[in-house]
């Protein structure tokens, strides 16, 4: 995977980094109360916690789509929470999202929904094209490059949802349930993916209340309850479960 | 749309389409506003033109003696002659007194019985006022009841009309141009809003401001320059139907006068204003829109 592996973008210390973080939507209660935490560079975390917990909320605060109500927010190593709008487009461009509901943009094939990204980037168009071919490759989504997302399966809506999350080589891949919609057999295969992702140089979190699918996968979980995150080993009873990793 | 490639789904823009109407109304309105300004600008010209160094003087018909108005005309015209300020002095024939009157009065032989006043046609060698004063002047001295005209006052109260129009037409300029903007103002609102989600994909996977404000002023753009030229298309018909009827009036009452290149040039250069000015209120809609998020 040629594709995904990129020069190290040159900072230093965690990708992410959370300092007494709290946030309130409007007036109403404080969703996350008082997080601190690190994300350190080439980690893979399941964020696990009851529905309504607020991991779509932690996830959004890491993403930049919301503003902590106080604390301290750092991605790659710059304080987000001073940084100027401008700056947060740069900085997104080195993340990638994957939505619960994916997402999509419905009037447009799957192909430039995957481009997407790297057209607002500016890269040239014979760039782009090789790379979204390749990609759609990768996720077995070749004969559907011209389709549009109405016309596409929930797994298949997935994994272009993956595809134009990760076409930027980003540095931290941020994904919410992205197994919520699809079957065992489909979500193991997103998971294959995340983790080789994560093996050629990412940081992955992965949002999830599937507790079978974190059971097979040791990694950590950070565990959201009552708005506070308390770092759990991984829940897998092999520490190692290879097998389940590789593809 | 003219292959370039969009992110916003333009297809579903119904707020979008409502400025394409929009706009080809509002174009309409102002190239109507542009041909009356500039009509009004040939007229006064044209009047003006016919009108400074000249004058009319005018016998009554009360006044005339038993041998009719030859012996005052004849007095006038010698003094008038003699006058270094005046270029050329002759009386009108009295059927061109009836032809200027025809207009108003029909082609009734009653005009050929009445009693009409003798009139001089006067030009002068200088629009001065002091060689208007020194001709009128000798023209009362040789004939005290003689009426002179030197149009001034007519020609003030219609040139005052005119600018009525004129200001009246610059109005809806005005008006047209605000109009124009708050209706892509609130359209862009509208479409900012329809497309929340379309926006926060755009910004997750990295656009900045900029680029989406480019997004939906492009659109503008096109949404101005579309709807102004579809403005002018239903304006064009409108402006021949007018220009038929005003062939149609005796050319003393209206004067054919044709428009000049700069009215069609500025007509020609609606759609690009109303493209540009959408573009730039889009631009500007968007961004204030966007600063204030996150
Ligand atoms: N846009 C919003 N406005 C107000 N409250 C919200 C909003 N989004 C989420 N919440 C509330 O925040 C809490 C956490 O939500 P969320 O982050 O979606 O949790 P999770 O993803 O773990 O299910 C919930 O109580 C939810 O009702
Ligand atoms: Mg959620």
């Amino acid at each position: 995977m040629a594709l995904l592996r990129k020069k190290d973008e040159g900072f230093t210390g965690d990708t992410v980094g959370l300092e007494g973080v709290g946030l309130r939507y409007d007036t109403g209660p404080e969703i996350l109360t008082d997080v601190s935490l690190a994300i350190p560079q080439r980690s893979f975390h399941f964020l696990t916690g009851p529905s309504g917990a607020g991991k779509t909320s932690l996830l959004s605060l890491m993403y930049l789509a919301k503003r902590p109500t106080r604390g301290g927010l750092t991605l790659f190593g710059e304080d987000v929470t001073r940084a100027a709008r401008g700056r947060l487009a740069t900085l997104r461009r080195r993340l990638g999202v994957v939505f619960q509901d994916f997402r999509l943009l419905d009037h447009m094939s799957a192909f430039d929904n995957v481009a997407l990204p790297l057209r607002i980037a500016g890269v040239g168009e014979t760039v782009v094209q090789r790379n979204v071919s390749e990609l759609l490759n990768w996720v077995g989504l070749e004969e559907f490059k011209n389709a549009h997302p109405a016309t596409l399966s929930g797994g298949q809506k997935q994994r272009v949802a993956i595809a134009r999350a990760v076409v930027n080589r980003p540095k931290l891949i941020l994904a919410d349930e992205p197994t919520g919609n699809v079957d065992d057999t489909i979500a193991m295969r997103l998971m294959q993916l995340f983790v080789e992702l994560h093996k050629l140089g990412a940081s992955v979190i992965i949002a999830t209340h599937n507790e079978p699918l974190v059971a097979r996968f040791p990694f950590p979980r950070l565990h959201l309850d009552k708005g506070a995150v308390s770092i759990l080993p991984p829940l897998t009873a092999q520490p190692s479960d290879q097998t389940a990793v590789e593809m | 749309m003219f292959g370039i490639r969009s992110d916003l789904p333009l297809k579903r823009d119904t707020a979008g389409r409502f400025v394409l109407w929009l706009v080809m109304v509002l174009v309409f309105m102002a190239s109507l506003a542009v041909t009356v300004n500039s009509y009004i600008g040939v007229l006064l010209n044209d009047w003006n033109r016919s009108v400074t160094g000249t004058l009319t003087v005018q016998v009554p018909v009360m006044d005339l003696g038993e041998k009719g108005a030859a012996p005052t005309v004849g007095k006038i015209l010698d003094v008038l002659k003699r006058h270094p300020a005046v270029a050329k002095a002759e009386a009108v024939p009295r059927a061109k007194v009836i032809a200027l009157l025809k207009p108003w009065l029909g082609e009734s032989d009653v005009i050929a019985d009445l009693p009409l006043p003798a009139l001089i046609d006067v030009e002068l060698r200088t629009d001065e006022p002091e060689a208007v004063a020194a001709v009128t002047a000798s023209i009362k001295t040789a004939a005290p009841q003689a009426v002179v005209d030197d149009h001034r006052v007519w020609l003030n109260r219609v040139m005052g009309l005119a600018q009525g129009f004129s200001v009246v037409a610059m109005t809806i300029m005005i008006l047209v141009t605000g109009a124009l903007g708050l209706t892509v103002v609130f359209a862009t609102r509208a479409s900012l809003a329809e497309f929340v989600q379309v926006i926060e994909v755009l910004h997750v996977v990295g656009a900045k401001d900029g680029y989406i404000a480019g997004q939906f002023a492009r659109r503008a753009l096109l949404q101005g320059m579309l709807g102004g030229a579809a403005g002018l298309a239903l304006y064009a018909p409108a402006l021949a139907l007018v220009a038929w009827l005003a062939s149609r009036v005796d050319p003393e009452i209206l004067p054919n006068a044709a428009l000049p290149a700069a009215h069609w040039l500025t007509l020609a250069a609606l759609p690009f204003a109303a493209g540009l000015l959408a573009m730039l209120t889009a631009h500007i809609t968007v961004r204030r829109a966007l600063s204030a998020k996150v």
